[in-house]
């Protein structure tokens, strides 16, 4: 038997977590851009796009592919020592799906993420003019803070993800393991038999997204009947939020 | 050379103590006080509105504020108040250089805020929101042109 004949091509990322995966990386920009550029109108919505994709993904890394499960890459310290040991040796066992130490920066990023879109519910701008779907629902002071916290948590994400793209590029020079493109085609291969990972039918991923979205979508009109009315019981805006800064 | 080294940071740092303290004019802070205190009160208003049931007793105490803190605006900015000063502000240099725009411009929301205590003392939410939608007006009128566009 060649080599060639020994590896086994799996599908390694499934779509849902690919397309959540690359809809971050796109969507990360234009919350900067926009909160940079006084759009706030068009961040509230982007942010709660993100906020429906940290949601799904929370769900998915619950009932998904065996490779999106918290369960099956979220590990202790003593194994994150082992690996960063195991590392340098060349014949280690192929890992199939996150390593260690990388499960831990899904961790980090998705909870900071989680984190930052809970954060920008309540966020207002410098007048509480311009204001998060649920910032009626706590104080001026509360909300000043939760702002700034808003600000603070974009860097600590900013530095995470230099820590992300850094790392891609060390398993890409020292150990020549392509992260990159399982990530954009789901598949990758492995030089010995591997199980595969077990993935997910796409109609539970469908099932997942319309609970996610309904979420992102109560959220963003309130959090009604309790926090706000319905949109179409509410009276038409007096005052246009945008209309008196 | 250390000794100068030495003598010169130490000049340097005492000017500069020297110089912040030597006595920034009290109604920056106040200014911007009662403008964040007219936010605050906004807030309470505007917070009802989006509430399924709005109370109408926060709305009241916050049109007392909004009314109170709109009267003393136009005396907030004194001469020697501007950009001037070198007081991190967001004044613009139109409140001095048209002086009877900015006091047209404090006098509407003088008269905005009295309209809306007057119309919150009534209890009718309707008229409440009417009245909240000249104060949301008055406070653009001067966001316009007195205040540097928020980045």
């Amino acid at each position: 038997m060649t080599i060639e004949e020994q590896t086994r091509t799996v599908i390694l990322w499934d779509l849902p977590v690919r397309l959540v995966h690359w809809a971050f990386v796109g969507l990360m920009p234009a919350l900067w851009w926009t909160a940079r550029n006084g759009k706030l109108d068009l961040h509230e919505k982007i942010g709660m796009t993100m906020l429906g994709l940290v949601v799904f993904r929370l769900l998915w890394g619950v009932v998904g592919s065996s490779t999106a499960r918290f369960a099956s890459f979220v590990r202790g310290p003593a194994a994150v020592m082992a690996y960063l040991r195991g590392m340098r040796s060349s014949d280690s066992v192929p890992i199939v799906g996150h390593n260690p130490l990388g499960g831990l920066s899904v961790i980090a990023l998705l909870g900071l993420l989680g984190a930052q879109v809970t954060l920008g519910l309540f966020a207002q701008d410098t007048d509480g003019i311009f204001s998060g779907p649920l910032n009626h629902l706590v104080s001026w002071d509360t909300a000043s803070t939760m702002s700034a916290a808003h600000g603070l948590v974009f860097n600590l994400i900013l530095l995470f993800v230099v820590v992300h793209i850094a790392a891609i590029a060390f398993y890409r020079i020292a150990k020549r393991d392509n992260l990159v493109g399982p990530m954009v085609s789901g598949r990758k291969r492995f030089a010995e038999s591997i199980v595969a990972p077990r993935i997910a039918p796409l109609w539970r991923a469908l099932v997942i997204a319309a609970i996610a979205s309904t979420i992102a979508v109560w959220l963003a009109w309130g959090a009604p009947p309790w926090g706000s009315p319905f949109p179409w019981d509410k009276p038409a805006d007096v005052v246009d939020e945008q209309s008196y800064m | 050379m250390k000794i100068w080294k030495f003598a010169f940071i130490a000049s340097a740092a005492l000017s500069t103590s020297i110089m912040a303290a030597a006595v920034v004019n009290p109604v920056f802070q106040q200014r911007q006080d009662n403008f964040k205190g007219l936010g605050k009160a906004m807030k309470g208003v505007m917070d009802e509105f989006k509430k399924p049931a709005p109370d109408m007793a926060v709305i009241k105490a916050n049109a007392n504020v909004l009314a109170a803190s709109a009267s003393k605006v136009a005396r907030q900015f004194p001469k020697g108040t501007g950009p001037e000063a070198g007081v991190k502000a967001d004044a613009l240099p139109a409140i001095w250089e048209k002086p009877a725009d900015f006091k047209l411009a404090a006098s509407r929301l003088v008269a905005a805020t009295r309209d809306f205590k007057s119309a919150s003392a009534t209890g009718d939410i309707a008229k409440v929101r009417v009245a909240m939608g000249a104060v949301g007006q008055a406070c653009k009128g001067c966001h316009d042109n007195f205040r540097k566009p928020r980045s």
